[in-house]
Parts: structure tokens; sequence; C-alpha cells
């Protein structure tokens, strides 16, 4: 698709006409497109600016499906199955455009259905991801038919067809001789968010014939602090406190578990009692996950999320589970240490997974930074460590404390903790994180620091239990606070940002012979 | 589920329509709209139709729909008051509108004052007409009806360009030739957002070609979006703009190297001599206008064979001059300038640096987009259009509401037309153009409307203001015939003379005029003033006041609340209409073709409606009238006469006819018509096909080629004639005691004199009783591409879409004003003038004066579904209707001067 930015007037045309084609339901839109201001008065730009599925060559929200429900077609179209999808909207905080919804309930625009509407339903895009598809199926149908799609209009995605401006054209860019393939070639264009190397198949065009358009300023803090400036993505709410929580309980969890199996294995912790342990954080992690099953859309489908091993980091932390379950439990029936170190070695590829899975979701800066899967991995680790902390102050004889590598391991932790968090704070503006998020970031701070931080360092030095186990309540809150924080909190989306901005017109008709006078 | 079938239909809810559409349907409900891709070939804007179209579904299944016929049961009237209206049948209702009906006939169609007792409404810049079937041929047979009463008009039209464009080159609505316009001042004309989707698709083409576009208005709109540069106005002061590019080009450039000398010698009157009292100097047998011809040093006749006519000097000169009421004054040796000397000597104190002082654009500036306007003309060079070689003058200027109408509006679209003028560009390719006719006949050929007048020029049919011929008694309660000669006498004349006098009038009884009595019965139809007029609270008070309302409804809205009864006609998907397509038409539809396009009925009824025309039909029966109604068709009145050359469709004038057989014989008429009797098609082909067309020249675009064939005149750039209708109206009016006009009749000027328009609305604080300093902002709307005319602000799927566009939910204020003011994003504000307050939420942008706030659309709904819960501020709540804002056109400005606090 070529969208051309000195067509488009932002008449909604082919937003309504897309609402049309694909009877979407209230509020959403496949294909929106916003009304961007830059300047200051009086010099002022605007400029409308059309979003929407960019069915990217490299599409940061197939890898991460569990289901395989989003897949990217030969001919690079990024489909839906609604039938496979489970609602996990992990491909609508993947994806840096914002052009995934989902709708959980039936939505009618006067508060009551309607007999159109009724006639119109679909039923089985009820919470699953929705998203532009480019009229697939005006596409194929229009294909089998003898059409070409980007001439013919029947054949053609429904906003390129209803474009009053002709600003959006539709076309295969495998063809050379194809118009948006000339369009392309022949003038420039720039791809949004290209440094994100998703290759995006949206190219705006943004120069006349004589006027190369011009470089961007970069957005002032101010502006990308509003919430009203529809470049600034907005707080994300696919991943709530649900969510949330899986990282949280099943952070502290798999950490418990991993500190546990080593601690057992280094002499640290009685390794009689591990079997316990790990049942213990077994049940933690199950209040995690059954949290996050409170999420998905569409929940007795939710088996189909181990179906995407070989790419999403859901599947596999569903396979995790699937290990450390059973390990446990042979753990329990008296299996030896095979199966405990077994868990062990699951409890770890679990938070690991983890730590990708938010690392993975390319829509969300907050998440993506390269910090991120070290931060809940550590975080996880001295999470753990926190609880067999407060395991050992409930069960004496569980772990020796004073003058122990255990100390000097949460001291360790503790402070790698804090490292991270204070690089992951400093490098946040450089790694793209917006203002909003950031101030959810820097408000995190201080507390974070004190509680999760200070605190159990200064406790840990004492060496008693029961000081240990305040360390470890406080080590927990910490890490629970800030994954909360930054999941529920700070997950602004990418938003939106031109690089270059057109130049209205040229007057290279004007004779500059007559321009000059006496 | 049954089979799906798209079936042909034409959308015209804005004025920059037709467009056509397909309705995809199954089982006799409409599930979606497309564009009709069929006439993609033909339809200049690519076959398409504008976001509103997709509105027409849910404007179909809207469950606050009115489901059948309903009378008001509280006979108290207000806008507390709950009309409780009571569903009744449609024999009922019918009977009882025809029951008054009959009894106005019976008592006189005027009544004590004169006026009609008869009053209809229909709102949308005339695109009722396209819905209403043959409601007109049920007008035409009623005899005098009073339409009058405005919904808006004034303020939320182009009035000035209406009015002179038409006198001056049959331009009700202005445009560039956009295909070939190279440059374009756009003095706050809003076409990306009003110009529907030939305007949208033509100057997408324009921009992506090159042309450039300076946009001059006091917010960035969506046009100033897309334009090379933002020039951000003081509002009002668009006159003095345009008054520094004339003198710019006049004064400080060579204007012998840069203007078009030989088309303002033959093509204008500037060569014209003017006598020492500003009146032509004529032959004084012939009584023709004489100029000077400089190759042999005699003055002449104008159409006689000249060699040179002067532009410029003092001539000594014997003649005539013909004052108004037939006064002749005599000359014997005059001191006479050609017309041209006196533009040169009037524009000669308006230097860009006086403008700088009162419209806040820096001269340089000024002087910078005169000289591009210049470098852009290409003067002297032709292009060939369908054989014909043409002079080329690709620039433009064009005008924006509020800027064209009330006063400076004659002001504005003078300088604009005289900036066309000095370069040749009017109405030849890539200039200054005229899109069609609605004042001059005959309606359906713009170029057919260029014949031959007086004195060289057009002819025009003024208002008569002659002693023996002035209508001192208006026929209609706005009087345009009596105040306004300008306005002329078509259909449309009393949609576009002082439409808000009924609501001031009624208001408050004007000196030595007739008793302004209300109508017994009024129509209202597809309209709503209660919201759409300028100070709508105050007309619906005036409404309450009404006798007897009949509303054809669609849902309760703010007008209908006041009504006696309901009347829920079957609406745009489901009624059947031919209507005219093509040829030339505003704002931007410049077709190759010209033909007929069907509106049918796509969606079977979900409740008790009926099709306009049944509801015509049966109210002329029932009143008694339908002989006269029937004839009225043949003749013409549901837009095709039923007899023409060759062919006879009429009806049995006897007897009532079907819905299907009127539009049958309709479309056998149009068909034949078209083709030449070629190609005859009843009704079920075009519900098949959905429209036909045949070819139109576009050599028709311009007028230059009937202008030259008739060697005709603009009349440019000197008003002698309108100067004399002025004077001529104010002896009438004195002689009536009436000086309520007085101030009006000083815009009549045979060249117009700036003088400071902000402070008309500034001042007018102290007229109530305020002090102007309370009110330190100005106050403006501007049109949404989405809801623009459309009547959709009770569809949610509108409001969905449109909440992308900034300003569609609140009022637009510059963001370093709200800061002084203390107010944020969204903060909940009042905006407040003398006449209301009005209340939304802020929304802060970079691309509006400081000085300056901005409400799009028209809202503040208080009884529509929906809209009354969408709380978004409306300029009509503030604006005033008052004499003094009133020009001589009868025309307002959509402004006011306001404050702004945070609530």
């Amino acid at each position: 698709m070529v969208v051309d930015l000195n067509r488009c007037v932002g008449c909604q045309t082919c937003t309504a006409a897309c609402k049309h084609a694909n009877d979407t339901p209230p509020g959403v839109q496949w294909r929106r497109v916003l009304d961007v201001e830059s300047g200051t008065y009086p010099d002022v730009q605007r400029l409308f600016l059309v979003t929407g599925c960019q069915h990217c060559a490299e599409p940061p929200c197939v890898p991460v499906c569990p289901t395989g429900a989003t897949r990217q077609r030969a001919d690079g179209l990024v489909t839906m199955d609604y039938d496979v999808c489970i609602g996990c909207a992990y491909c609508a905080v993947s994806c840096p455009y914002q052009a995934r919804t989902i709708v959980h309930d039936e939505r009618w625009y006067y508060g009551k259905e309607t007999v159109q509407e009724r006639k119109v339903a679909h039923e089985e895009r009820l919470g699953v991801a929705q998203k532009c598809t480019f009229c697939v199926d005006r596409v194929d149908e229009g294909k089998a038919a003898g059409l070409t799609p980007g001439v013919d209009p029947q054949a053609t995605p429904a906003c390129s067809a209803s474009c009053i401006a002709q600003a959006i054209h539709f076309g295969d860019f495998a063809d050379p001789a194809s118009n948006v393939s000339k369009l392309a070639a022949g003038n420039p264009s720039f791809q949004m968010h290209a440094e994100l190397g998703t290759d995006p198949q949206i190219k705006y065009l943004y120069t006349t014939p004589a006027v190369p358009g011009r470089d961007k300023e970069p957005e002032d803090e101010e502006r990308l602090a509003d919430p009203s400036n529809p470049l600034v993505g907005a707080l994300q709410t696919f991943w709530d406190w649900r969510a949330a929580m899986n990282w949280c309980f099943g952070g502290a969890s798999s950490g418990f578990a991993v500190v546990a199996v080593l601690g057992a294995a280094a002499g640290m912790v009685n390794p009689a009692r591990l079997r316990v342990l790990l049942a213990a954080a077994a049940v933690l992690m199950a209040i995690g996950l059954f949290c996050v099953f409170l999420e998905i859309g569409r929940k007795l489908r939710f088996w189909r999320a181990l179906t995407r091993l070989q790419s999403s980091w859901m599947s596999r932390e569903l396979y995790a589970v699937l290990v450390f379950y059973p390990a446990v439990l042979a753990g329990l029936l008296g299996a030896g240490p095979v199966a405990l170190a077994l868990a062990g070695i699951a409890a770890l590829t679990f938070l690991i997974c983890q730590a990708m899975i938010l690392y993975k979701a390319r829509g969300i800066p907050a998440w993506r930074a390269p910090l991120v899967p070290w931060m809940i991995f550590a975080s996880g680790l001295l999470e753990g460590f926190g609880l067999l902390a407060i395991a050992g102050w409930l069960w004496p004889g569980l772990a020796a404390y004073a003058g122990s590598r255990l100390q000097l391991a949460g001291i360790t932790l503790v402070i790698a903790n804090a490292a991270l968090w204070y690089a992951y704070r400093s490098s946040a503006r450089s790694r793209g994180i917006g203002p909003l998020a950031r101030r959810v970031i820097d408000r995190v701070t201080m507390p974070l620091h004190f509680v999760g931080h200070a605190i159990p360092a200064l406790l840990l030095l004492s060496g008693d239990p029961a000081l240990f186990a305040l360390a470890g309540i406080a080590a927990v809150a910490g890490g629970a606070y800030w994954k909360f924080s930054v999941v529920a909190r700070a997950g602004y989306q990418q938003g939106f940002a031109l690089p270059k901005l057109p130049q209205r017109g040229s007057g290279r008709f004007a004779a500059p012979a007559r321009l000059e006078h006496r | 589920m049954g089979e799906k079938r798209k079936i042909p239909v034409f959308c015209y809810q804005c004025v920059s329509g037709p467009d056509l559409m397909k309705v995809e349907v199954e089982d006799g409900i409409a599930l979606r709209v497309e564009s009709n891709y069929d006439i993609r070939g033909e339809h200049p804007g690519g076959g398409r139709v504008c976001v509103k179209a997709y509105g027409l579904v849910q404007k179909t299944y809207n469950p606050s729909r009115i489901r059948q016929p309903m009378k008001r049961t509280n006979p108290k009237k207000g806008r507390g008051e709950n009309p409780g209206f009571a569903p009744i049948s449609w024999d009922e209702a019918l009977e009882i509108v025809a029951a008054r009906l009959r009894g106005i006939r019976e008592r006189g169609l005027r009544d004590e004052s004169g006026f009609p007792r008869l009053a209809v409404t229909t709102g949308g810049g005339g695109t009722p007409v396209q819905y209403m079937g043959t409601f007109p041929a049920f007008m035409a047979a009623w005899g005098p009806v009073d339409q009058g009463y405005g919904a808006g008009q004034g303020v939320k039209c182009y009035h000035s360009e209406h009015l002179y464009g038409e006198l001056w080159h049959r331009a009700f609505i202005v445009s560039p030739d956009t295909p070939y316009v190279n440059y374009i001042i756009n003095c706050g004309n809003n076409v990306e957002a009003s110009g529907g989707v030939v305007g949208v698709w033509r100057e997408a083409d324009a921009r992506v070609r090159g042309a450039k576009r300076v946009q001059v208005e006091p917010h960035l709109s969506i046009t100033g979006a897309m334009s090379a540069e933002w020039v951000p106005i003081k509002p009002k002061t668009d006159a003095a703009f345009l008054f520094a590019l004339v003198h710019r080009i006049l004064c400080e450039r060579n204007w012998t190297e840069v203007c078009d000398v030989p088309f303002l010698k033959q093509r204008t009157n500037s060569p014209y001599l003017v006598g020492p009292n500003g009146w032509f100097l004529r032959d004084p047998e012939s009584k023709r206008p004489l100029l000077w011809d400089s190759a042999d040093g005699a003055a002449k006749p104008f159409d006689a064979n000249v060699g040179d006519p002067a532009l410029t000097g003092t001539f000594q000169v014997a003649g005539v001059e013909l004052g108004p009421d037939g006064e002749i004054i005599r000359h014997n040796a005059a001191q006479a300038q050609p017309a041209f000397q006196k533009l040169l000597d009037h524009v000669a104190p308006y230097a860009p640096e006086w403008a700088e002082r009162e419209c806040d654009v820096p001269a340089a500036t000024i002087r910078r987009i005169a000289d591009e306007y210049l470098a852009h003309a290409c003067v002297g060079q032709t292009i060939e259009i369908e054989g014909m070689r043409l002079p080329f003058r690709p620039v433009a200027v064009m005008l924006g509401k509020t800027v064209n109408n009330g006063w400076g509006g004659y002001h504005a679209c003078w300088a604009r037309t005289v900036l066309a003028v000095l370069v040749g560009a009017l109405e030849v390719p890539g200039g200054t153009l005229g899109t069609a006719v609605k004042l001059v006949r005959p309606a359906a050929s713009r170029t057919g409307s260029c014949l031959p007048g007086p004195d060289g020029f057009m002819r025009y049919d003024f208002n008569p203001t002659s002693r023996e011929a002035w209508e001192s008694k208006p026929h209609i309660r706005n009087a345009f015939r009596t105040l306004v000669p300008l306005v002329s006498n078509s259909p449309w004349s009393p949609a576009l003379g002082p439409a808000h006098l009924p609501w001031l009038f009624q208001k408050q009884q004007p000196d030595h005029w007739p008793k302004q009595t209300t109508p017994e019965v009024w129509f209202c139809y597809r309209t709503n003033p209660a919201i759409s007029s300028w100070n709508a609270p105050e007309v619906a008070e005036r409404l309450a006041e009404f006798p007897f309302i009949v509303a054809f409804a669609y849902t309760e809205d703010e007008t209908n609340h006041f009504a006696d009864v309901l009347l829920p006609e079957a609406t745009d998907l489901e009624s059947l209409q031919l209507i005219r397509i093509g040829s030339t038409k505003f704002t931007e539809q410049f077709w190759k073709h010209e033909g007929w396009a069907i509106r049918q009925p796509a969606a079977a009824k979900t409740l008790d409606c009926v099709d306009m025309t049944d509801i015509s039909t049966e109210l002329a029966r029932r009143t008694g009238i339908l002989q006269e109604y029937n004839e009225a068709i043949n003749r013409g009145a549901a837009g095709m006469g039923l007899r023409g050359k060759g062919f006879d469709y009429a009806l049995d004038p006897a007897k009532p006819h079907a819905l299907e057989e009127i539009w049958d014989a309709v479309a056998r008429a149009a068909s034949h018509d078209l083709s030449d009797g070629k190609e005859v098609h009843g009704i079920d082909w075009f519900k098949e096909h959905g429209y036909m067309l045949a070819p139109f020249p576009q050599l028709d675009w311009y007028l230059h080629p009937a202008m030259t064939r008739q060697n005709l005149r603009y009349e440019l750039p000197y008003q002698e004639r309108i100067v004399r209708h002025g004077r001529e109206l104010a002896h009438r009016l004195h002689e009536t005691g009436i000086e309520w006009w007085d101030t009006q009749l000083k815009e009549y000027e045979f060249l117009p004199s700036y003088e400071r328009f902000p402070d008309i609305w500034i001042n007018y604080a102290r007229e109530v009783g305020r002090d102007p300093a309370e009110y330190p902002l100005w106050a403006l709307t501007a049109r949404s591409m989405q809801y623009s005319w459309g009547a959709n602000v009770g569809l949610p799927l509108i409001s969905e879409v449109a909440a992308n566009i900034a300003g569609h939910r609140g009022v637009i204020i510059n963001r370093a004003t709200a800061r002084s003011l203390g107010i944020a994003e969204g903060d909940a504000v009042a905006i407040e003038s003398v006449a209301g307050v009005t209340r939304g939420r802020a929304v802060l942008r970079e691309g509006i004066r400081p000085d300056t706030v901005l409400m799009i659309g028209q809202f503040d709904h208080w009884k529509t579904p929906y809209a009354k819960d969408l709380k978004v501020p409306s300029l009509n709540t503030l604006t005033s209707l008052a004499l003094s804002l009133t020009d001589s056109t009868g025309s307002g400005s959509d402004l006011a001067r306001v404050k702004l606090y945070r609530e």
C-alpha cells in the first residue's frame, strides 16, 4: 500500500467505508486517520495520517502468537483466523502500529441492536484479536474473478477503493509494474517506525513533483506528554492487572523454585525440604496462571496456546509449566533428585519465558527495552530469594544465614537489581520510551530503591532470620511493585512518528522572470 | 438467507453532491453502502461517495425514528413544554393538515398584511429538493407560499458571492478551474471539508501536480492544512488584505505590463467614461456609455468601432449621466475619467502597510502573494480546449463563508473578482469560474444564461426599484423583492433574501411596515432552524409562537418539538426520485457529461413512513388542487417537463397518480430529452442502471466563448447599475418613511470603500448595553466534512469517525491563550457572547490565532436523540440576530465576540 500524505484530507471516508466493508463494531476502526499538528503558532503544520495494520514483511505479531491464528500469507498479507485465536492479546501488544483490537462483548451503535447490525454481526470475532486484513476476501474473490487488485475497485481494499482523494493506493510491491511499485519507485517515501525492523508494507509519500518535503523536527517533550496528541501512544489496556499478576506471582514463584533447587544443590538449603518448597512455588505460580487465564478472551480455547512452540515465548512458557508441575508432583510422590532438578530447570525456563514474553512485545517501548528481560530474570531470582528467606523464618532449619553464601547471594541480587533499574531508567529516553511511561518509571524509582533494594540490603547484613524474612518481604514487594507498574501502568503504546513532513504545493509553474521587477 | 443485491441510488446530503452509490441489500435490509464504481469514468470524483453516505444505513435503522404520524396533544408550546405527541393514522394526520389548508383556501391565500398564510422552510442549501419528490409541484399548485423563513442562510452560505457572483459572471458559487489552476489565494474557503467528493478529488490532483494554494484564515482549517502556506489573518478583515493585493498590482507594479490590458479594454467596463456625478457618461442620443478612443482622440459609444479605448486620463466630453428615477444630467463639456482611472485612484490609499495594520498580515507577505499571483497568471498565454483556443490564466482567488457574507462580504467579493479581471482570469481555463446559476434563467444552463443586457453587460433582472414597479408591500415576510434589488426573483430568491428578518420582525415590529404576522401553517422539511439559525435559541422562541406547524419528521428534534403534526417521510434509502446530474454545479462538480440519476427504495420500510411524492399527491387531492398539482408536474415541477420537443408524457391532470407512475413519466421525458428520443427509458430501467448520461462540452465550463461571441463585457470594476438601484431604493424607502434600512443603503457604492468591519461586531455589545471589553475574543465556526449539511448529528457512526478530527468534541483554543486563562486540554469551558452562552470541552491547538476560538459544525442540541448527549458547543447560540449586523443584501456573518472561562 502507498499512502500519499499530500492527498489525504482526513475526511474519514476510508474509515467509514472500512467499517461498512468489514462490519466492525462501535469504536473499532481498522483504518484510522489521525489529525496531526506540529509546530508552534504561527508556524504550524497540520496533516492527516492514515494508520492501520501495516502488513509488515517482518510482522512482530506473527511469531509471538501462541496459536498460529495470526499468520503471514505467501503474498505478504498478515491474516487472522478468528476460530483459532484465544484472545491473549500478545499480538496486540506486539504491534507497534496500534492496529489490533479485542472486543469482548457485543456492542451496538444505538445501545440496542438494529436489524441491520444483527445481520452483519460477527460473533466469531468476540474475544479474539481483530485488525485490518487488507480486505483479503475482496482481494481474493476479485482475483478469482479475473480482476486486478489496486486497479479494479471490486478487488481493492475498501479504504483504497473508497478514498476520495486517491491518497490510498493498493497493489503488489512484488510486481515492479504495479501501480504501487511505480509510485514507490518514482517518489521518495518513508515507512512508519522503519527502525524497528518490521519492514511495514505501507509506504508514505510526502513530496510533490518539485518539492522534496522536509525533515520533521523532533517532537518536544510537552507534545509527547500530551495524551490528546494523536501521535502519542495510549496506555495499552490489553494486559491489565490480571496479566501483571502473572509476572508478579510467576516471576516470584519460578525464581523461588530456581533458588531453592540451586540452594539445595549448593548445600545452602536443606534438601529434604526442597519438594515442599517446590510445591509452595507451584501453588504461587498457579495463582499467577489463573489470573492470566482470566485475561484471555476465549478461555475454552486456551489449550491452543500450546501450538506455537517454535516461535512464541508464550507457548514455551506453557510447556515449561507442563514440565514443572509433573516434576513437582513426582517430587512430592517421592521421586528422586532428577525430578527435582527437572522442576528447577522448568522453573528457570519459565522465568526466562516470562522475561522474553515482555521483551518481545514490540508495540510497547517500556517493555521492549533490552534490559527488560534481564530485569525480570534478576528480579525473579531476588523475589525467589525473598520467598526463601520468608520460608526460612517460618520454617526454622531450612537454611543457614549469617555469614553464609546465601547472605552474599542475596546482597549480590539486590545490587544487580538496583543496578538494572538504574540503567533502565537512565536509558529510557534513548530507548524511545515516551514521557508518559517515563513518568511512571520515575514515580516507581524511589519507592523501589527504598523498599525493594535498600531495605533488603540493610536487613540482609544482619544475619537474623526474622530480619532476613523482612528483607525477603521487602524484596518480593519491590519486585511485584515494579513489575505491576511497568506492565499495567507504563505500558504506553508506540504511537506514531513522522520522519518527514510534506511540503504542500510548489509553485513550480511560476514564471520566475515575472517575479522579478523593479 | 436471501440473495444479496446492490441497488444504485444517489447521495445528495450536501450541496457538493450528488454522488452515486450502491446499497447492498439482503432480505430487504440495507447492509452496507459503497461507491457506484460504474460511473467512475464519468463522475469527476472517480464515482466515489464521501463519509456522509456511509451514515445512511444507520439513519435508516435509527431506533429513535418517528414510527408513525403523530399529533400534538399539549396546546402549550415552549422549550420546556412536553409536546405530548400521540400516534395517529396517516389518514387522520393528512386530514388534520388538509383541513387547515382548505380553511386557508376558503379565507384567502394571503392574510391581512398581504403575507401568504402558508409558509414552507427547507434547509440544507437547496439539497432537500433532491429528496422531496413532487412537493415542489404541491407548492406551485398552491399559489403564494412564504419560503422566506431562513434556517441559517445568510450566515451559513456564501451570500455575497451568490448575489454579486451571479450578476458578474453567473457564479452562484465560485470555483477555481482546478484541473488547470496553478496558484490559488484562498481566503477561508474550506473546500477540503465542504467541497464534497469532487472538490477533494480535484484539489488533491492539483496539489500533487504542483499547484500552490495560499490559505488566508484565522484558524488552520483542513484546507489550510493542505495548503502551501497559512496566513493567519484577523477575522473579518479579508477585504483589507484583498484591497492591498489590488493596490500592489495597480499602484506598485507596472500594471500595463502585468495586467491583461486587452481584456480590461474589451471585456470589462474599465474604459467606460464616468461623469462628474459618478454615473457613466453616455451618448446623449443612444444613451450608450461612452469611452475615449485614444487612437483618434474622441469619445465614442462603447460598441462603436474603437481603435484604442483609454483606461486612464481625464477627458473633456459632452454627454449625459443617467441618475436614479430617470434623472438625466446633461453635460456639454464634462470632466470624465475612465472607470479604470477611478479604480486606480480608489485603491491608491490601500497600501500593504495600511492593510497590515487592519488585517495583521505583514505588508511584505501581501506584496509577495500579489507578485506570486501575477507570476502565475500567464497573461498572454492560451490553451486549446475542444478545438477552441482560449486564454490560459491559471490563477484564482477563493472566498469562504464569513468572508463572503455580512458586512465586508461585498468588498471581499468585489476585490476577488477585480483580481481575476485584472489579469483576464475570469471565466477562462485555469481561472476563477462560476459553477451554477440559481437567480438568472435558464436555470439548467449557465452559459445559456449569458444573454445580452443593457450597456454591453449581461442581462440581469434586478427587483424593480422604480416608483411604479417597486414592491412597496412585501409579498412575503422577508421582503426580498422590496429590500434587495440584487437578489432578483427566481424560485431561489426567497431563500437568498434577508431570510432572518421574519424571525427578527416577529420579535420587534419595524416602523412603517405591514404587521408582521405569523404564517397560519408552516411546513418544515429537512431543516432544523432551532439549531441551524444564527441565534438559534431565539428562533426557537419564535417557533413557539407559530400557530400550526407541520413537520416532516425523522426523529424528534429541536424544531419539530414545536410542531402540531409530525409526518414521517420515507428517508434517503426508502424513497423514489429522479434528479439531474452532471454539467457544472457547485462546489466543484465540473462534468463532461450530464444526465439523470435515481434514488430508489433500497431498504424495506421498517416503520409507517410514506414517500414525499405520495404525501404531496394526497395533500393536493385533499386540498382540492389536484389538477393544478398534476399540471405543475407536467410543466416540470418534478425536475423535468413532461411535454417537450417531440414528446408528451404528460399525466392526466384530473386524477391522482401513483408514485411509480409519476416518476416513470419523468424518466421517459428525461431520457427522451437527453437522447433526443433515441433512448427512452422508464423508471424500471433507471432502477436497474442507476443513471443515464450524455456528453456535456467542457467549453461550457467557461463563459468566455459566450461572452466573446456576443461581444459582452463583465460589469466590473465599476458598479453603476447597482448604485442606481440603491439610490432608487433609498428614495422608495424614505418616501415610505422607513429609516431602519439606512445603514444598508450606504453599502451601494460605485467602488466599495473599506471600513473597519471588525468594529461592527465589537461595538455591537454597546447596542445591547454591554461593554465591548468584556468580550475580548472572536468566535468562529468551520464546516465539518463529516457533518456539513448532512442532518446526521444523530448518527453514532458519524460521531465516532468525526472524533478523529480535532475540534469535534469541543472548542478549539490557541494553546498559549488557554494557558493564560488557566485552561487545560479537556477542561469544561463556557463561551459567552451578548446573545448567549454555550458550553463544551477545551481543545488546545497551535493552528489558531490567539484572539480566536473555533467551534466546528452546529450543535447545542437539546432534543435530537443521541446528539443531545454530545455536549458540543455551537456558535449558533452566540451569534446575534440584528439589523445592525445585516448588510444590504440581507446577510450577516457567522462570528461573534466572546469571553471564555473555565467552569
